[in-house]
């Protein structure tokens, strides 16, 4: 289970988290929605230990991650995967490369397993064709799918962590994306794999996930199921929520 | 900046120049990295490299000359020359097209690895940015630079000669011997022990720049620029400094 508990940080003088407070299981399907610049990604990182709060908690499965070294936190990383916004991919190595990386650095396989572990991936998510492409020659949707076939290839993990997967795409290939995300995460819980979403696409947001939270000015002000994300008081949440109800 | 960040920043530069060489030591090498940081750093900056010292050779020979004429003294161009260039002007001259170039593209791709969250996945894949990223950058700055002047310096007395011979029309035969005089251990350990210092900064300095690269293009065009500047700054400040212990470790009278 992940725990936030009164988690503050700021960079500089802007806050960005005031005593954020949530617990998630790891099979929970959850979309963390907010503007731009309200520190949805820096929830995942905070989650990965990739940044510590000012102040707070964070506890991963029972443990406070809060102080641990880089070395301390591997372990709990190896929990999660992460699709950053636009892939995040090395542009100086092709897709076979990419995919091949965290194997190259974690595993001990031989290169005939890397490829056979690679390809493998790249056909589950259908762009075994890619294999010899340059990052710069994929497409908005290819990208975010090799970065999810990277973020794969170390092993399962308990839980996914997508940040903004599909900002910038077309309205088909976010569907589509939208669909490989709800197919990772099949199952039932608690066995199946779950997901922390971070979006400001809510349309996105309601097909794949069954938990949502708002942030604003650095706290969560909604939490909540989609029917009552759907009939929220708060006005500033419906006018965010608006496209839900042309939908 | 607030003093307490300031001197949180000065930490972390230090914790990255200590541990960058020191990685070295420590598996896994990243040996394919460093070659192609070498390759980069070293074969991608001799055109430059080349062209600059080319020029400044040709250009203090002609004004060394026109000054030594007047002196009735313009035999001795080539010796003069040739220690300006070893002791002092080749090593920073070349230095600073080095940070130029090689600093500026390191800060440039290293921030943009920031900013497009790759540094965060090499974290997260159990992989040291600073092994990865930085040692092989520092290696390979710290190898090339000095390759890069010595052919530096040979271009530039290759350039002096030019001037002196057909411009100044000297022998070009005591040009040489002139230069062989000056070709002693002083001069030459002088020379040569500078670019090692300087590659080691401007590595240290660009990749620290890089990895603190933080707010979009104006944060990676703020980076590059700092980087630049501190380098060109700390270049010919070190430069003065150990021009100053050198001459006091060999023992050579001001």
């Amino acid at each position: 289970m992940i725990e936030f508990r009164d988690v503050t940080l700021a960079y500089g003088e802007r806050v960005v988290l005031d005593r954020l407070s949530f617990k998630a299981q790891f099979h929970e399907k959850v979309a963390i929605l907010g503007g731009s610049g309200e520190g949805k990604t820096t929830i995942l990182r905070l989650v990965l230990g990739l940044v510590h709060p000012d102040d707070g908690k964070i506890i991963i499965n029972g443990q406070d991650i809060t102080d641990l070294s880089e070395t301390q936190v591997r372990d709990v990383r190896m929990n999660f995967s992460i699709v950053f916004q636009e892939g995040a991919l090395f542009d100086s190595m092709n897709v076979r490369e990419n995919v091949a990386f965290s194997l190259r650095e974690y595993t001990k396989y031989s290169e005939d397993e890397i490829e056979e572990r690679v390809r493998s991936l790249l056909k589950r998510l259908a762009i075994e064709d890619a294999i010899e492409l340059m990052t710069a020659e994929l497409s908005g949707g290819m990208q975010r799918r090799v970065a999810i076939a990277r973020s794969l290839a170390a092993g399962e993990p308990r839980m996914m962590l997508y940040d903004e997967p599909t900002t910038g795409l077309d309205p088909l290939t976010s569907e589509n994306i939208c669909k490989l995300i709800g197919d990772l995460s099949t199952g039932e819980p608690p066995g199946r794999p779950g997901f922390i979403i971070v979006t400001h696409k809510v349309t996105d947001a309601a097909r794949v996930a069954e938990r949502f939270m708002y942030i604003r000015s650095g706290r969560i002000v909604f939490d909540g199921a989609i029917d009552a994300l759907k009939n929220t008081a708060d006005a500033e949440l419906r006018s965010f929520i608006s496209e839900l109800h042309v939908a | 900046m607030k003093v307490r960040e300031l001197i949180l920043r000065v930490q972390d530069f230090y914790l990255l120049s200590v541990n960058a060489p020191l990685n070295v030591l420590r598996r896994p090498l990243y040996m394919r990295d460093t070659v192609e940081q070498m390759d980069y750093m070293g074969t991608g900056s001799l055109f430059i490299v080349v062209l600059v010292s080319l020029f400044i050779g040709m250009a203090l020979s002609l004004q060394i000359s026109a000054e030594l004429t007047a002196l009735g003294l313009k035999m001795y161009t080539g010796r003069i020359v040739g220690l300006a260039i070893i002791r002092e002007i080749g090593p920073v001259a070349i230095a600073l097209s080095f940070a130029g170039r090689v600093g500026s593209g390191i800060t440039s791709e290293i921030g943009s690895m920031v900013l497009g969250h790759q540094v965060d996945i090499l974290r997260v894949h159990g992989v040291n940015p600073l092994k990865k990223l930085v040692t092989p950058r520092v290696v390979g700055a710290v190898l090339m630079l000095p390759v890069l002047t010595v052919i530096g310096d040979a271009v530039s007395l290759l350039g002096g000669y030019y001037i002196s011979v057909f411009v100044s029309h000297q022998s070009g035969s005591f040009y040489w011997s002139q230069i062989r005089d000056i070709m002693n251990f002083k001069n030459i350990f002088s020379g040569v022990i500078k670019p090692f210092l300087f590659g080691y900064l401007i590595a240290c300095i660009s990749c620290y720049m890089g990895l603190s690269a933080r707010g979009g293009a104006r944060g990676l065009r703020k980076a590059t620029t700092s980087a630049v500047v501190i380098s060109t700054i700390m270049i010919i400040i070190t430069d003065f400094v150990l021009t100053r212990v050198l001459l006091f470790a060999l023992g050579e009278r001001v």
